[in-house]
């Protein structure tokens, strides 16, 4: 019989600023929580996170479950379930406040709230608007423009079979251009490039085309951009090191990237200086140094930091600050990874099994380590996406069988 | 009846005037000193801030400001955390002198809640030394912030800490630690007297000026330091005990072209015993660090030479750095974007200057972060390089050298000596940049 299998969706880290993060007691929230959609009809279908406020943008409930066994592998699943058509409702929640109708799309910095709105009027193409957080998206926006129907065309044509937005932002319709938090705030792409995805860090851009090649550009200095140098690169530059693997997501954090490949390798790269490469790092090696003879709790999923040798002046060699070049990761018990997403110094991949994060304390880890909340839940990770701070997770009960 | 009543209100209104102050039992004379530094009201307690930075983050400010004078420490810890952690990114992104100094001051300001929240409660001499660092992170970090209260706070808590330490352990001239140079014996080329810097002794600045500084000529020159206290009162042991509890930044490994170069930061009391004493196990240099301006107590202990003031910009421009750490290492051959006067209080240090016009020579970097450093090291410098023009060795104590920006310099320490270039990789936590246009650096290291 067919149960209802929907999903939904659930936060946990930061919400100093009060927002929709679960139970939003208190300034963080270390264990996954149910997130509390305003609305009962409305049903949550993605998730922005700016460091001090949250877009929701939910839509009309969709329709039945389609009957039949429901597959198990998240990146068919979520095409399984009915995509909710058409345009939505934009809410923020946390230092920003406000909704507005009509939106396909919105994306949140702390600078700028970029929305993609139906065009006003009969036949109209889409409009891009840029809106001051703080203006609740009531008045004027910042910044206005029609999209070019053409390339609303584009993207119809392509990529709605799967039910995944077909270019998210801040990669806007038709990929010939993004959008910046910083000015200029419209910025072309070279058509070129068939931009699949794009997405933004602190200093660097990464790119997935539609081949699956990575390009990044923008500043260097923490290895971010993964051309083995801590070099800048003005223009888009093809990621060497992946040439030939095609990649399935890209996701850029504060200083660092990470892709998925198609078979469900993770590579990570950039700085991690607070272990979000899942490599080990010095502070957190130290930090392991200090507390002297007693189990940390670790999990036997990890590579396993060994007992220093009590050298006291340094850490294990193996203790990596910044990585220029993709380095492949090592996801525990073999799992496949299918979605990434990266806040500014953390990182949440989804494997075909599990979901990852939000472990009940607020310690760092520089390893790969499940977030048994959703195994004890028997729930399974959908989809995920980090703000600067937080995770929120998109999950969908198991079957029982 | 009245009278009663009034006595009781005025009891009442005592009672809630010191619970506004969280007066605890114990409150020493330390949380008092600090909390004279503060203003009465929280609504003094004020930073004026451009649009720059977001509203989120004023918001944070309002709320941990409020906080503090509620006296609800471990929210306003919790909260001050949240802005030292954003504005710490804000730190980290882009090139350092592009930061917005607002950003930093944002920083300060986090900081100095914070420390005021861990000395609330009257705590042992760690949570002191742990406040301390906390003010220190402020200081290299941030910006100069309500009358620079950062400083003035430091000074508090050093001066708390101080008072219950014992003095500083054992002569520091005795150490057998620091006899044995780690890389063993380095040999020094001969200098030939024909090839060095010329001294001279306390020339008038117009004389400097039009033979040396006009024309771009390295100088040593003699007798100019003699009288700065520091030549007779530094030592291993004055410092420890002048500055021992400051956090400074210090630059781990062998050259900062290496791949496993790194800064950290640590106390000067850590840097002496890992770096200098104790037979260090790798290279610790605290080096380029405007260690004068976070501890003003060393600063009365030098002075700025007259010829300074012979440079184009106001004095307030001019940056000493310090640079101390253990004998036996070396610098590549780089460029400085300054002039520079260098004086050695302690140990010696070996030079070597390449004129402008061998440039062609030494195979600069060809990278941003590396392009004023020279691909040749030292030794391989000899066989290369024809003529390799004045030598500067400066073995006695109180000279002071000057060199232009254009010429190459190469420094070679038998003892200690390092010279670094203003402009640091960008991996560094603190890297900086001296907008002035004459660039004083101090040496004091112990003696081999």
């Amino acid at each position: 019989m067919a149960e209802e299998r929907r999903g939904s969706w659930f936060g946990f880290g930061f919400c100093g600023f009060g927002q929709a993060l679960g139970s939003g007691r208190g300034r963080q929230v270390t264990s996954p929580e149910p997130l509390r959609a305003a609305g009962t009809d409305a049903e949550v279908c993605s998730v922005s996170a700016s460091w001090s406020y949250t877009a929701f943008l939910s839509r009309e409930r969709s329709g039945p479950i389609p009957p039949g066994p429901a597959p198990t592998c998240p990146r068919l699943l979520l095409s399984w379930l009915p995509a909710p058509a058409g345009a939505g409702q934009v809410q923020l929640s946390g230092s920003a406040r406000g909704a507005a109708e009509g939106c396909r799309d919105a994306w949140a910095s702390e600078t700028l709230l970029v929305v993609l709105r139906d065009g006003r009027g009969p036949g109209a193409g889409a409009e891009l608007q840029a809106w001051a957080p703080g203006s609740a998206l009531c008045g004027e926006p910042l910044w206005a423009q029609t999209v070019v129907p053409e390339a609303q065309r584009e993207d119809r044509e392509d990529g709605e079979g799967d039910g995944t937005r077909a270019r998210p932002l801040p990669l806007l319709p038709g990929a010939r251009a993004y959008v910046s938090p910083l000015s200029p705030l419209y910025r072309p792409l070279a058509p070129e490039l068939r931009a699949r995805r794009l997405e933004l860090g602190t200093e660097h851009a990464l790119l997935l085309d539609e081949a699956g090649q990575v390009y990044s550009w923008g500043g260097g200095r923490h290895g971010q951009l993964g051309h083995g140098t801590l070099e800048a690169e003005p223009e888009p530059r093809l990621l060497e090191a992946l040439q030939g693997l095609p990649m399935a997501e890209v996701a850029a954090g504060g200083w660092h990237s990470v892709c998925v490949s198609e078979t469900g390798d993770v590579y990570t790269w950039g700085w991690n200086e607070s272990g979000q490469l899942a490599l080990p790092t010095r502070s957190l090696a130290e930090d392991r140094e200090t507390v002297t003879g007693e189990t940390t709790g670790l999990s036997g999923h990890g590579p396993g930091v060994t007992g220093t040798t009590g050298d006291e002046g340094g850490a294990p060699a193996s203790c990596i600050a910044l990585q220029p070049f993709p380095a492949l990761l090592d996801l525990p018990l073999g799992s496949d990874a299918v979605k990434a997403s990266c806040g500014s110094r953390h990182t949440a991949v989804v494997t075909s099994k599990y979901g990852q994060l939000g472990h009940g304390d607020t310690t760092s880890r520089d390893w790969p380590c499940r977030v048994e909340y959703f195994v004890d839940k028997q729930l399974q990770a959908v989809a995920v996406s980090c703000g600067p701070w937080n995770t929120y997770v998109y999950a969908v009960q198991r079957e029982t069988s | 009846m009245q009278n009663n009543v009034l006595r009781l209100s005025w009891q009442v209104y005592l009672m809630a005037e010191d619970s506004n102050r969280d007066t605890l039992p114990g409150m020493g004379p330390l949380q008092e000193a600090l909390r004279a530094l503060l203003p009465r009201t929280k609504e003094e307690l004020k930073l004026d801030l451009s649009e720059n930075v977001h509203r989120s983050v004023l918001i944070l400010l309002q709320q941990a400001t409020n906080l503090f004078y509620e006296g609800r420490r471990s929210e306003c810890l919790q909260t001050t955390e949240a802005l030292l952690d954003y504005s710490w990114e804000k730190l980290n992104t882009g090139v350092w002198r592009d930061v917005d100094k607002d950003w930093r001051r944002v920083y300060s300001f986090s900081c100095l809640l914070k420390t005021m929240c861990l000395c609330e409660t009257p705590g042992d001499a760690t949570t002191v030394a742990a406040a301390l660092k906390v003010c220190d992170m402020g200081l290299l970090m941030g910006a100069a912030i309500l009358g620079d209260i950062l400083s003035k706070v430091a000074a508090i808590l050093q001066t708390h800490l101080l008072s219950g330490k014992r003095p500083a352990q054992g002569p520091a001239q005795e150490q057998p630690g620091i006899k044995k140079a780690r890389n063993g014996h380095t040999s020094i080329p001969d200098t030939r007297s024909e090839e060095a810097v010329p001294r001279l002794h306390c020339p008038s600045l117009q004389y400097f000026r039009k033979h040396y500084l006009v024309p771009q000529r390295p100088v040593i020159l003699e007798g100019v330091a003699d009288h700065w206290p520091c030549m007779k009162k530094w030592s291993l042991e004055y410092i420890q005990e002048i500055a021992g509890c400051r956090t400074v930044p210090v630059e781990v490994g062998s050259r900062y072209t290496d791949e496993d170069w790194s800064q950290r930061l640590m106390t000067v009391n850590e840097f002496i015993s890992r770096y200098i004493l104790n037979e260090p196990k790798d290279i610790g240099y605290l080096a380029q660090h405007q260690l004068f301006d976070q501890i003003p107590e060393l600063k009365q202990d030098i002075g700025v030479p007259d010829y300074c003031c012979l440079g184009d910009g106001e004095e307030e421009e001019i940056t000493i750095n310090a640079w101390f750490g253990p004998p036996g290492t070396v610098s590549p051959l780089h460029q400085d974007p300054q002039q520079n006067f260098l004086v050695q209080v302690l140990g010696r240090k070996y030079i070597r200057l390449y004129s402008p016009q061998e440039s062609e020579a030494l195979y600069p970097h060809d990278t941003h972060l590396l392009h004023n450093t020279s691909q040749v090291g030292p030794s391989m410098t000899f066989q290369l390089l024809p003529h390799p023009t004045p030598f500067l060795e400066s073995r006695q104590m109180a000279s002071l050298a000057f060199f232009r920006s254009t010429w190459r310099i190469l420094t070679w320490r038998s003892s200690p000596g390092l010279l670094r270039p203003h402009s640091c990789p960008a991996s560094c936590l603190l890297e900086k940049s001296c907008s002035s246009r004459l660039n004083i650096g101090i040496m004091c290291k112990p003696w081999t």
